[in-house]
């Protein structure tokens, strides 16, 4: 199919498993199409590198329709780029233009430590969700589903929160680096719903902790987060939080 | 007691801590404000303002230990705060642009706070570790606002103070978890008339008492 | 049967016996029970994290057994089932609609064209409730009405509103919840997680299951680990065609490996094609993005009357339209099976009916529901599909029609499992997609997410006791056991190999060839002709890929081009035996379509006669063609007639 084409010149950080310091490398992305997606951007550039024998560039990715979470980079300062609430796969190239400079960096942050190239280590997140991002309920003793209504209104605002994806953009864009809006829309999720309030204070005391252990930085209110994530998880959340922390340790 | 030293110790607690004192600071400027006002009344309401003030006696220096040690917890604990968010990303990006959620007062308090304290530290001693029995604070003043400079200097900070207070005032809120989404927008709008009140009301009395007066 | 194919036996799915409401009561009873002071002496690995992994790891740390849990991802909550968007099916005959377990079972097994067991299919109708409720607790926060109790709506296939869902992220959702059971057990300690690992090998010992190699993707190592049972919950191989609704790491390694180690690959030719999908648009594309099959329910799907009109939807008149579903099956309309709504997709274009560049698209129109409902009410239940459609395609579904054309997006197919879920290798369990259970040879909308559940939370904890208590073990000590060391050696002469062949051509390369391969001679519909070239087709591919692709970099180090070429060259194998499994079965059945056997109407006629069991293939050795075994499928609950959907 014929379609309209782009030149590109990306600077891609490069850095191998091990290596102290990475630097930005410069390649041309050649006669892209604008209905690729950027990861598919990528993969034509890694197909090339292929070509002339040399190793490709690796970056996370899996379910590229903007739901599991894994893609991610920093795309000329703008986690997952700059379009709103739109994910790295989903970004479409019709949104650059003929001659674009592109810097693609990796998250940054102390608690997303390099792998390689675009790859970081988030396992800090699932660490996170273990302290207490749960319900703890067994299989197999859970009454009818329909024993306790649950306000629509409740129930979305429970499913907004829950949206959200885990891919670590609130931690790359916030100044600080801090994984407030990640953990601020688990708590929300589950103190929403009535489910979720017999461990509301544990949960929110035990997954702020870990959150700290775990070497994010400081929530500062600047808002970044909320603007560049992928799902639109509202900073409420981040209030909510706080609050469901403060009611916890002061009662 | 241990909890609340617990509490203190996690990034939560610690802001808590920032939200508090801040908002004492901010209900602080707001008496202060209107303290000033009565500069533009002239020199006998306002020097009848400053003897009611020092009448309270030791009140007033159980204040003045209050705002230090607020002071002191405020400028610790942000400095505290700002270094570890500085080590939170120890590389930094080569490219960092926003994402439109940061603004000016948000993305510079810990500078505008560090002027601050030493805005306050030359306001003190003009106007506070005078010698009050050889002038009056009024005297202070409009010898110190007749300097050209000082007025700008004045001003200049009047403004920084308006800039931390711009973002700080909302920020506490958040912090203390009063968010919702029928009354944050009205806060919001509130923080904004607050700091422009602050940078209006405090900046014009170095142009009143200078130029107009 | 292909003069090739050697060798007949039947296969015993250990159906219990009884009434079909009793049998899973009563099997439950029967199997032993393992102590519960011992369930911490049993070590069992899961490999998978989606719906079935997670919840079958979750469950079993519940019951106290330890579990060591692998994904490819870096976290287990990005299994591709987060991207299931629809919902999930449960008898819970909420909406008073005449549902109950029993029309489930029918619906699936009438969807399936009577390709399925019975026995499975009834336990998972049965079992869909206690899903639904289990997930509520755990706090997924399905769609509620203004009552505040859980909403339903209809999915193709069934005349009955019993899909439970949460907008379109259904699959999200779920996992979610699984995942988080999963964390609050990781937390405990009783299920140890292994993420960024892809297994490479089961390792057998003593004729039973006792571990797997894993290749850890960061530093490139190889890993053993053993167990006392092993349970593949890996999902399903639809990459085999490159473009499709999967994820891109989806494969089918590990359940090929388990193949090559003795377990039977059951219906590998049954993979369904899901009518609505954003249409292909270009050579560099990495892979197809589904629009919810819910979509049927307020679109109408229709294209131009006239051959190659390439007016702008807005200026054909509605007397020029047809609106083929609708027209074709009154009481279905939109809303028929997956099959049966590609296959006339296809047909339409083919008449050369369809819109867009290419020509293959139809058109998916909400004109009308958004006329009916407003835009908001399309919005709330809709939106964020719509807004994934805008993304990718620039267009906006508010103001034009969606264009969908049918995409590749799951697979019947699988590893053969009895009623216990255990493969022909004893104490390897197969669960979720990657089975071949109880979908047939045709899924219905919302019901792999309800298999995959049903599988993890409810069937597999009490199987695998009964499997455990009964079996003795022997101890195993990894540097001395001879298979574990030849397990090793194997995957690592594999890489090696894969590293050493140093040709020209790019893994992507191979992997689209075998796609358009595949999807031209193995897709929509099939005929004998098409198969036997496909089948020299993809063998010549095979050969060529071994000895002219080229994999940069190193094996001790993260290497996604390798990781891809271990991945395409299973697929290069595993394509054939598709094929192999088509040519043999001489019928058309659901999502096989062999344009040999078709009715009057073209749809697919069965031959109840020759072809009522389920095919499985058995490896023979390389460059071999495998052994062929049959489970007969018998029906005593339900009168095997045509399918009709008019
Ligand atoms: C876009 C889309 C939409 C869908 N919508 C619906 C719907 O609305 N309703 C519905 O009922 N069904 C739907 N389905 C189908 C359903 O989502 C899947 O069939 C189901 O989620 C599969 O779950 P699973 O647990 O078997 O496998 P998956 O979720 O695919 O998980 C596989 C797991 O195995 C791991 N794995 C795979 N290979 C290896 C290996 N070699 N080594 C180590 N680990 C490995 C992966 O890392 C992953 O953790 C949809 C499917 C798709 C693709
Ligand atoms: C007029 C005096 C001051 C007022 C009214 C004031 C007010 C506030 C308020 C309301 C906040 C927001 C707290 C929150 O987000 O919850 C804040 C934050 C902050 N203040 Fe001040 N402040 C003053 C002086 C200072 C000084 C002297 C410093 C010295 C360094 C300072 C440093 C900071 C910092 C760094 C923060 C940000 C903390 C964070 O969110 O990480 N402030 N201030
Ligand atoms: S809150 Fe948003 S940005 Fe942060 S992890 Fe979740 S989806 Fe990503
Ligand atoms: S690849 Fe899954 S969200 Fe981007």
């Amino acid at each position: 199919m014929i379609s309209k084409t782009i030149n590109l010149t990306l600077k891609v950080w490069r850095q191998n498993r091990g290596e102290k310091k990475g630097r930005l490398e410069t390649y041309s992305a050649k006669n892209i199409s604008v209905d690729m997606s950027f990861l598919e951007m990528l993969d034509v550039v890694n197909e090339e590198l292929t070509k002339n024998k040399k190793e490709t560039i690796a970056f996370d990715h899996d379910c590229r329709e903007g739901i599991c979470g894994m893609c991610g980079a920093v795309v000329n300062g703008r986690p997952h780029g700059h379009e709103k609430e739109t994910t790295l796969c989903q970004l479409h190239m019709r949104h650059f233009s003929d001659g674009d400079i592109i810097v693609i960096e990796p998250w940054r942050a102390r608690a997303f430590p390099l792998i390689k190239d675009l790859v970081v280590d988030r396992s800090a997140l699932d660490n996170i969700i273990q302290a207490g991002g749960f319900i703890s309920v067994n299989a197999g003793g859970a009454p009818d589903a329909n024993a306790l209504p649950i306000s629509k209104e409740i129930a979305e605002a429970a499913f907004n929160a829950a949206a959200c994806i885990g891919c670590g953009a609130c931690v790359a864009a916030c100044p600080n680096a801090s994984a407030m809006l990640f953990v601020s829309a688990k708590v929300s999720q589950f103190a929403l719903l009535p489910q979720g309030r017999p461990e509301a204070a544990r949960r929110a005391r035990t997954m702020v902790r870990m959150m700290d252990q775990c070497g994010f930085g400081n929530c500062s209110n600047e808002t970044e987060c909320e603007a560049e994530c992928p799902k639109g998880i509202s900073i409420s959340n981040i209030a909510r939080l706080n609050r469901e922390f403060l009611k916890a340790e002061f009662s | 007691m241990n909890w609340f030293l617990n509490m203190l110790r996690t990034s939560i607690g610690k802001k808590l801590l920032m939200a508090l004192t801040g908002l004492f600071f901010s209900i602080f400027l707001v008496i202060h404000l209107l303290g000033n006002l009565t500069l533009y009344g002239g020199k006998d309401l306002f020097l009848s303002y400053v003897d009611h003030l020092h009448a309270l006696g030791p009140l007033i220096h159980v204040a003045e230990i209050g705002l230090l040690t607020f002071a002191a917890i405020h400028v610790s604990t942000g400095l505290f705060l700002f270094l570890q968010n500085l080590q939170a990303r120890p590389i930094r990006y080569t490219v960092d642009k926003r994402g439109g959620g940061r603004t000016i007062g948000s993305a510079t308090m810990p500078y505008t706070g560090v002027l601050i304290i030493i805005f306050v530290a030359i306001h003190l001693s003009n106007f506070h570790f005078i010698d009050h029995s050889r002038q009056t604070v009024f005297q202070a003043i409009d010898a110190t606002f007749h300097m050209v400079p000082y007025i700008f200097f004045y001003i200049a900070a009047v403004i920084i103070v308006a800039i931390h207070v711009s973002h700080g005032f909302w920020s506490l809120f958040q912090t203390l978890g009063a968010n919702h989404p029928k009354y944050m927008p009205a806060i919001k709008g509130i923080g904004f008339i607050f700091s422009l009140l602050v940078a209006v009301g405090f900046g014009f009395i170095p142009v009143y008492v200078s130029f107009i007066m | 049967m292909n003069p090739d194919v050697k060798m007949h036996t039947k296969l015993d799915a250990k159906v219990p016996a009884g009434s079909l409401a009793e049998k899973w009561d009563r099997h439950r009873f029967n199997l032993k029970l393992v102590n519960p002071a011992n369930k911490k002496k049993f070590e069992i690995i899961v490999v998978g994290t989606g719906l079935a992994g997670a919840s079958a790891a979750a469950t079993f740390a519940e019951l106290g057994y330890h579990v060591k849990n692998f994904c490819i991802q870096d976290s287990p909550r990005r299994a591709h089932s987060i991207a299931a968007q629809g919902g999930i099916n449960a008898a819970k005959n909420y909406s008073n609609d005449g549902d109950s377990v029993w029309r489930l079972f029918y619906d699936t097994i009438k969807g399936g064209d009577f390709r399925a067991r019975e026995a499975n299919v009834y336990r998972l109708a049965q079992l869909s409730c206690n899903i639904i409720d289990h997930c509520v607790a755990q706090g997924i926060p399905f769609a509620r009405d203004y009552g505040g109790f859980l909403d339903n709506r209809s999915f193709g296939g069934a005349q009955v509103s019993r899909t439970f869902y949460a907008k379109g992220q259904t699959g999200q959702q779920l996992l979610l919840g699984a995942y988080s059971s999963l964390m609050r057990q990781v937390s405990t300690g009783m299920v140890k997680l292994f993420p960024r690992r892809e297994m490479m090998d089961l390792v057998v010992v003593d004729g039973k299951a006792r571990g797997i190699v894993v290749r850890n993707l960061i530093t490139g190592e190889l890993e053993t680990y053993t167990a006392h049972a092993v349970v593949l919950a890996t999902g399903g191989y639809g990459n085999v065609f490159n473009l499709s609704t999967n994820a891109m790491a989806s494969n089918v390694t590990a359940a090929f490996r388990a193949y090559k180690k003795g377990a039977y690959f059951a219906n590998p030719c049954y993979t369904q094609i899901h009518p609505t999908c954003i249409p292909v648009h270009g050579t560099f594309q990495s892979k197809l993005t589904l629009m919810s099959e819910s979509l049927r329910n307020d679109g109408r799907v229709w294209v131009p009357k006239k051959p190659r009109d390439k007016r702008r939807p807005g200026d054909i008149p509605e007397s020029e339209r047809d609106y083929y579903l609708e027209n074709k099956y009154p009481s279905f309309g939109n809303l028929v099976p997956r099959d049966v709504a590609s296959r006339n997709a296809k047909e339409q274009c083919d008449l050369e009916k369809g819109v867009g560049e290419t020509g293959l698209a139809v058109y998916l129109d909400f004109a009308d529901a958004i006329k009916r409902d407003g835009e908001n009410a399309i919005a709330g239940k809709y939106g964020n599909l719509f807004q994934m459609y805008e993304k990718i395609t620039g267009d906006n579904p508010y103001k034009t029609p969606m264009m969908i054309y049918p995409a590749v997006h799951y697979t019947m197919g699988g590893l053969w499992v009895d009623y216990n879920l255990m493969s022909t290798i004893p104490g390897l369990f197969v669960l979720g997609e990657a089975n071949f259970s109880d979908h047939g040879a045709n899924r219905l909308g919302a019901s792999a997410l309800m298999q995959g559940l049903a599988d993890g939370y409810f069937v597999i904890p009490y199987t695998i006791g009964g499997y455990l208590a009964q079996t003795s073990f022997s101890e195993i000590n990894v540097p001395d056991s001879k298979e574990f060391k030849q397990g090793i050696q194997n995957v690592q002469q594999r890489i090696d190999k894969l590293l050493s062949v140093n040709g020209r051509r790019t893994v992507t390369e191979f992997h689209r060839e075998l796609g358009l391969i595949l999807w031209e001679y193995c897709g929509m519909s099939r005929n004998e002709e098409g198969l036997l070239k496909a089948r020299e087709m993809v063998s010549n591919l095979r050969h060529e890929f071994w000895k002219d692709v080229y994999v940069p970099g190193t094996g001790k180090d993260l290497n996604q081009s390798l990781e891809k070429a271990g991945r395409v060259a299973d697929f290069l194998e595993f394509g054939e035996l598709m094929i192999l499994d088509a040519l043999a079965r001489k019928e058309s059945c659901g999502c096989h379509f062999n344009t040999a056997f078709q009715t009057e109407e073209n749809e697919a006629r069965r031959d109840d006669q020759n072809f009522c069991h389920v095919a499985c293939w058995e490896y023979n050795g390389d460059d071999q063609v495998p052994n062929f075994h049959k489970e007969s499928l018998t029906f005593e609950n339900v009168e095997l007639s045509q399918r009709s959907y008019k």
